[in-house]
């Protein structure tokens, strides 16, 4: 214990000079302004106050990155606000236009069903082999329930791909965010020992409901075992079928996104479950940021692995020098090795030199797509509030 | 600053300036590179293309290509007909289509429309060619809701569509 204690004294970096760290968050508010006040941008009063205050909230996050040197604990509280402000504009918007959270099968039929990036992996071989996405949504602007189609959600999702690569998962993913706050409640995890097998279950989830997709030509995940169902939107249980799906959601929403991030401290369901996740991993190889280890600075003493929420650092992995391909670059092992040997890279570049203008260069890209993407969900979410109050 | 390292760089200052125009440029010019893949939502959920209409008076009545199941999709075959628009319709609607086009009326289709839209529908779908005796394409449906994507009577917007099963060939 003492040593863990000892350790975590050793982690603060020396904190960056204020005005410095203040030129360092310039760019940030000026693209937070950008994205809540370019003209047209928040048309009411509420609106505009949640713009305010969201925009605020990014940068002042952002500008604590820069002047404490840490990443995770900040992130974080940007990624448990989007998680938590999501289901509240996503619900009040369902329930404002169509009066219930079950999608009625006309909804379907009209291509008005809303599109999150969790079936794109499952569109990928239907479309290639016979050009049908099996979705029942619409494809150009205009369809679903915010207006989006298909073509937009898959070009955000590719543009924020190209600049994070799995990052995706920590600064982008609107479901993720109420685990991560659920494994922040508890002090220490109850469950400590957690098989590495585990670690598999998001590939075996993604290819058993890739061939299931092309075989039914249905979304399998979304129609069967998405766990977020229970806070977004469901299918409208017509008959014992649809009660079977909506307890599925409801089990495997309870199970992996509360009560075992709550024992484990870890994001389970995105490090045992998430198809797309797994999907998402293969956009690491092509990522030009990466998390290494300075093996020269490293002495085993798992303290990055037990911090990894994702299950994404192993014994084998820190001994290569490297993290899996599933690291979602939060930055929670670099923030807790106690001898910085945990660094943000850039590919082609040696280990450890210059860390933190790698950081500073992923961090840039990251929460700009963080401000864009994640922060007009919180302004949404805060703005619903706002309007309930009114 | 070996060359490895300055192509890093490079790279990492590229994926910055992506980051910055994913808002104005990129994002766009990618949801247009996947429109320009002339994709189609699936024929289950969209229904099919539509191949022919009929006008009754104030009314029209469209009639979609018949959709077929995929693989292992457990719907059946289908056609879709769309009554529209909904204000023109009468309360009760008794029409007999000619779905393939030969002249021949091929089924009667009946239905109460009500004043509310959010109000239950219910139709009686009647081969003509089972009157007459002939194996039909078309299956009968009674009182029938919107039971599965290729069974159901819906109000979509100004439309009031029926999906009829087609019998095994």
């Amino acid at each position: 214990m003492a040593t863990d204690i000892q350790a975590r004294r050793l982690v603060r970096p020396t904190p960056r000079n204020f005005a410095r760290s203040i030129l360092l968050t310039l760019p940030i508010a000026l693209w937070s302004l950008l994205m809540f006040f370019h003209p047209g941008a928040n048309t009411d009063l509420a609106s505009r106050l949640a713009g305010a205050i969201t925009a605020i909230f990014m940068i002042a996050m952002f500008f604590t990155m820069m002047r404490t040197g840490t990443t995770y604990r900040w992130r974080r509280w940007f990624f448990v606000s989007v998680g938590l402000l999501f289901p509240i504009g996503f619900i009040h918007n369902v329930m404002v236009m169509r009066g219930s959270m079950g999608i009625p099968i006309e909804e379907m039929i009209a291509g008005r069903t809303p599109f999150c990036f969790m079936p794109i992996p499952l569109l990928i071989l239907p479309a290639a082999l016979t050009r049908t996405v099996v979705f029942p949504g619409s494809i150009v602007p205009g369809g679903g329930m915010s207006g989006h189609g298909i073509a937009e959600m898959v070009g955000l999702w590719l543009a924020i791909t190209l600049v994070v690569g799995k990052g995706w998962c920590s600064y982008a993913c609107f479901f993720g965010g109420i685990e991560e706050g659920m494994a922040a409640i508890p002090k220490r995890p109850k469950i400590r020992k957690l098989d590495p097998r585990w670690r598999y279950g998001p590939w075996a989830v993604l290819l058993a409901m890739v061939l299931l997709s092309l075989a039914l030509f249905e979304p399998a995940y979304c129609n069967w075992l998405c766990p977020f169902k229970a806070v977004s939107e469901y299918v409208a249980a017509r008959n014992t079928v649809g009660l079977i799906q909506n307890g599925i959601f409801i089990v495997l929403f309870g199970a992996l996104v509360i009560v075992l991030p709550l024992l484990t401290k870890k994001r389970t369901q995105c490090s045992w479950f998430c198809p797309f996740g797994a999907f998402q991993s293969i956009f690491n190889k092509i990522s030009i940021f990466e998390v290494k280890i300075d093996q020269t600075r490293c002495k085993p003493c798992v303290l990055c692995q037990n911090a990894c929420p994702n299950l994404s650092l192993s014994k084998e992995s820190v001994a290569k020098g490297e993290a899996l391909m599933s690291c979602m670059k939060c930055g929670a092992c670099v923030d807790v090795c106690p001898r910085q040997a945990v660094v943000w890279h850039i590919k082609g570049t040696e280990v450890a030199w210059k860390p933190e203008r790698a950081r500073l260069l992923f961090l840039y890209g990251a929460w700009a797509m963080a401000v864009m993407f994640g922060g007009s969900i919180i302004a949404q979410g805060i703005s619903t509030i706002l309007h309930y109050f009114a | 600053m070996k060359l490895r390292a300055k192509l890093g760089y490079t790279a990492a200052g590229l994926t910055v300036l992506a980051a910055l125009l994913t808002p104005f440029l990129l994002m766009g010019m990618f949801a247009k590179g996947i429109v320009a893949l002339r994709l189609h939502v699936d024929e289950m959920y969209s229904g099919g293309p539509k191949v022919r209409i009929f006008e009754h008076g104030a009314y029209s009545i469209a009639v979609h290509r018949a959709v077929y199941p995929h693989m292992l999709q457990t719907e059946k075959p289908f056609v879709q007909l769309d009554w529209s628009p909904v204000n023109a319709l009468p309360a009760h609607v008794s029409d007999v289509v000619d779905i393939d086009g030969d002249g021949q009326p091929d089924i009667r289709v009946s239905f109460d429309v009500p004043k509310d839209p959010k109000a239950q529908l219910r139709v009686d779908v009647e081969p003509i060619d089972q009157v007459n005796q002939v194996s039909a394409k078309y299956q009968a449906m009674r009182n029938a809701g919107k039971e599965k994507y290729s069974r159901l009577i819906v109000r979509v917007d100004n439309s009031i569509l029926v999906r009829v099963p087609l019998k095994k060939p």
